[in-house]
């Protein structure tokens, strides 16, 4: 009775004990639906029967390498996103899982590696490297580039970020458990984005917009310093690691993509990067390195792509394809060769095969 | 910081809570400022530690001339000294936020090519700076005394005002900083203060900060929008402009209570003004408290004639447009309102049952007035939100061209928000073509909830008359709740698709 007369004589103090119970019960509810289902893969694998809903790599990617079960992983830029995770599954008889990263930067990429090989015994890594990204800083770009890094370091106390987020709370686990009740999706195509794009010459050309002056051409070794950087930091990989099997492969772009290399001056020294990670790679007894940049049916056909690097799903099915059968393998004793006739066949779209999409290609 | 962080909330503001009434309740009263004074610091630095070498700057050489006026005996003295003063803080005051805006004009006038110096713009250097102008004023004129220097320090530095405001005078806080009674924890106070906090802060993040979505695309837009949007544009910003900064006035006020110290108001429903002079007898109290007080009345105030009160008008409201920014669009804002200012002190129209009772010529009615003053002020506000004069020119033209593209879906589109994220997917799912239609109906409907909100009491009216039954502490636990969880969302990584 005395408690009662208490409360109501003050009601700033009801008030205030009322608010914070409240409070804190709220807050307890919401942290305990964003740790259980976990939209970003931050805690736990997915729990209750819920599908891997693995759409937006900046926030799922680093968690899902932390706490998925798998044996290999699928690494590099936006290219290897739509892989379909289960033709290396079948190939290999693995587990995999992606590694991807915006602009595919070794740094980024290495990142990923390391945050893998942490609880993970690496069977196969499915390795695309971009040809840019060994010109690239030899620095991660997460932070830089706005990244959650609430999900990338270990710091609990931020997770505050990810456990009370609108955005989480009212998009992320809806469409989660929207997915995985109701939807088809398949774990398999995870940040798969082809299925959003149109692949064709109107696409690709629509989308290049070709520099007005040619540069004159830089020096080969004109990266020399950053491209040390990044072969170290593969090595380093390759090396701490002998038990994994690395599969590295150099996407087939577009041969519009050659034609602005030329015209930026980069040609020859991408050209050259190319070549010494490939000579620095190649020795490793776990490295086995593929090349389709030279597949001139592809990398002509402009009816494979969107842009002038991204191309269709087919394309990633050919090279799955024969990363598992083993062509297009680069040797001490080949590569020397594939890359001289890369170059030629660089020239070649720049002096004649670009010719006849001339009139169609757009100057900035 | 910002008051809306989880740093603050979690780790900041509980920190200096416990830390100052701890302090207090073991008598240790000159180091409860110290501690307060610190944390404040903490507050302002967090930003940026550069910002800190400025602030505590102008606090010691603000402090070094009032303590060089204790030794000053005549008017000469006093004289230099107010010079000296003045002359140095807006001198600070320049050269952080207008110089590059004097260049360019030079640069303009003149057809000369100065570099420009794109000085970072310490956070607050208005608000602080105005601060101890009038303090240093009042020191010349021997209306302040000469505080300790923990007291100065803690004045300045008190971290609810200290970057937006409310522009506080010496008067009004340090009083409340030596009173011994309210440095014991005030329960009634307390929970005023977090209800005030509460409802700030969800102004602010949920009103002002969803409204910007909308506001930011329109005025990037400005070339493109037809007359319905300009006109949703605009009020939309109307909207947003009240809810940022009043709110911020909220919290701060309500922060204020927690640590027992009553700051002043600063916002009075201004939207509910029935003249533009009313209105700014509503808006931003204390900005014009500080030109009344320190520009209007030495300049003669209504005292020197009818032509030199409208000259005097004038000047302090191009000030607090120039205050406002280094862009010559708030100046032509500040014109602006200033214009309509002397306009209501001509008397010529009066507002029937106003509280003005200055007999006028003619007399309108409060709705009429009302309509014209919200209207003026929403107009005013192409010239405060656009980046230079052509833009907000534009937005003129795009208003009076009556011409409807269908603008406005493509302006609605930008309401999406996550709460509105399950509704999206079951309109896509179900009847796609009805998608934008849904975006404008969201937007309007957020529109009309911001119109309820301002005709409804003010947060301090709420406050001040709650009896803080079950009901009203659930709406103010949601509330917050609601506004925490939006501090942060997920981004879309737009460029980072590929």
């Amino acid at each position: 009775m005395a408690r009662t007369s208490a409360l109501t004589e003050n009601p700033s103090k009801n008030f205030i004990k009322s608010f914070f119970l409240r409070i804190f019960s709220l807050m307890i509810i919401i942290g305990t639906i964003v740790i259980f289902i976990d939209p970003f893969f931050h805690y736990h694998k997915p729990w209750f029967g819920l599908k891997a809903v693995l759409t937006d790599k900046e926030y799922q990617c680093i968690g899902s390498l932390r706490n998925f079960d798998y044996d290999s992983l699928i690494v590099g830029s936006s290219v290897a996103e739509n892989y379909y995770n289960g033709w290396f599954n079948e190939g290999f008889g693995c587990t995999a899982v992606k590694a991807v990263r915006s602009y595919g930067a070794t740094a980024d990429l290495c990142y990923l590696l390391d945050a893998a090989y942490e609880n993970h015994n690496l069977e196969y890594i499915f390795y695309s490297m971009d040809t840019s990204s060994l010109a690239a800083d030899p620095i991660p770009t997460y932070e830089l580039t706005g990244c959650p890094m609430y999900l990338y370091n270990k710091n609990y106390f931020d997770d505050v970020e990810y456990l009370y987020n609108k955005g989480v709370l009212f998009e992320k686990i809806p469409y989660m458990i929207a997915n995985s009740l109701i939807g088809d999706y398949d774990a398999n195509d995870s940040y798969n984005w082809a299925q959003w794009k149109e692949f064709n010459q109107d696409m690709a050309l629509g989308l290049y917009i070709r520099t007005p002056d040619i540069a004159p051409m830089k020096e080969k070794e004109y990266y020399q310093n950053v491209l040390d950087a990044n072969i170290n930091l593969v090595k380093k990989q390759i090396e701490n690691h002998p038990e994994t099997q690395f599969k590295i492969f150099f996407p087939a772009y577009s041969m519009l993509f050659w034609d602005n290399l030329y015209r930026t001056g980069d040609l020859e020294a991408y050209l050259y990067n190319m070549e010494q990670a490939i000579a620095a790679f190649l020795p490793y007894t776990n490295v086995e390195i593929f090349y389709f940049q030279d597949k001139k049916e592809i990398v002509t056909n402009l009816e494979n792509y969107m842009d002038t690097l991204h191309f269709s799903p087919e394309i990633n099915y050919y090279m799955a394809e024969q990363i598992i059968a083993g062509n297009e393998k680069l040797t001490k004793d080949n590569y020397k060769q594939r890359l001289s006739d890369m170059r030629d066949f660089a020239y070649e779209i720049v002096y004649e095969l670009i010719l006849p999409y001339e009139h169609l290609i757009r100057t900035a | 910081m910002l008051f809306n962080s989880y740093i603050f909330i979690f780790i900041f503001l509980p920190l200096a809570l416990l830390g100052w009434y701890g302090l207090n309740r073991i008598k240790k009263y000159e180091t409860a400022k110290v501690f307060l004074t610190g944390m404040s610091l903490w507050f302002y630095g967090y930003f940026n530690t550069y910002y800190l070498f400025i602030i505590i700057a102008s606090i010691l050489i603000n402090y070094f001339i009032s303590y060089l006026l204790t030794f000053s005996k005549t008017k000469t003295t006093l004289r230099i000294g107010l010079f000296a003063g003045t002359g140095i803080n807006l001198a600070i005051l320049f050269y952080f936020k207008y110089f590059d805006f004097f260049i360019e004009n030079i640069n303009y006038l003149f057809r000369s090519d100065f570099n420009l110096k794109h000085i970072l713009l310490p956070l607050g250097i208005s608000f602080f700076t105005f601060q101890q102008l009038s303090f240093i004023i009042d020191r010349c004129t021997g209306k302040a005394e000469h505080y300790s220097f923990t007291n100065y320090a803690a004045f300045v530095t008190f971290f609810p005002q200290l970057i937006a405001g409310p522009i506080v005078l010496y008067k009004e806080i340090i009083p409340q900083f030596d009173d011994l009674q309210k440095r014991k924890f005030n329960i009634d106070n307390f929970a005023k203060g977090i209800s005030l906090f509460v409802l700030g802060l969800g102004k602010k993040v949920l009103l002002a900060d969803t409204l910007a979505l909308v506001t930011n695309f329109g005025f990037e837009q400005t070339y493109f929008l037809d007359t319905p949007s300009t006109l949703l544009v605009i009020l939309s910003y109307t909207f947003q402009i009240y809810f940022d900064f009043s709110g911020y006035s909220d919290m701060a006020m309500g922060l204020g209570y927690m640590f027992n110290i009553k700051l002043p108001t600063n916002f009075h429903s201004p939207y509910k003004a029935c003249s533009v002079k009313e209105l700014w007898q509503r808006w931003h109290i204390t900005l014009s408290r500080f030109f009344i007080t320190y520009v209007y009345i030495p300049l003669g105030g209504s005292k020197k004639g009818k032509a030199r009160t409208i000259f005097n008008t004038m000047v302090i409201f191009a000030l607090s447009g120039l205050w406002h920014g280094a862009n010559w669009t708030y100046v032509a804002w500040g014109t602006m309102q200033g214009l309509l200012v002397v306009w209501d002190n001509l008397c010529i129209i009066g507002i029937r049952g106003s509280e003005d009772k200055s007999p006028a010529r003619f007399y309108i009615p409060k709705w009429l007035g009302w309509l014209f003053t919200f209207s003026f002020f929403n107009l005013s506000l192409f010239f405060f939100r656009s980046q230079n004069m052509t833009y907000a020119f534009q937005m003129f033209k795009n208003l009076f061209s009556f011409q409807n593209t269908g603008y406005i879906y493509k302006l609605a589109v930008n309401m999406d928000i996550p709460e509105f994220y399950i509704f999206k997917q079951a309109i896509t799912m179900f009847a796609p073509d009805m998608l934008n239609l849904a975006y404008l109906i969201l937007f309007l409907l957020i529109l009309a909830i911001s119109a309820f909100v301002l005709t409804r009491k003010s947060a301090l009216q709420i406050v001040e008359t709650t009896d803080y039954h079950s009901k009203y502490c659930w709406y103010i636990s949601i509330l917050f709740v609601w506004s925490l969880i939006s501090f942060s969302q997920v981004s879309t990584f737009i460029y980072f698709n590929f």
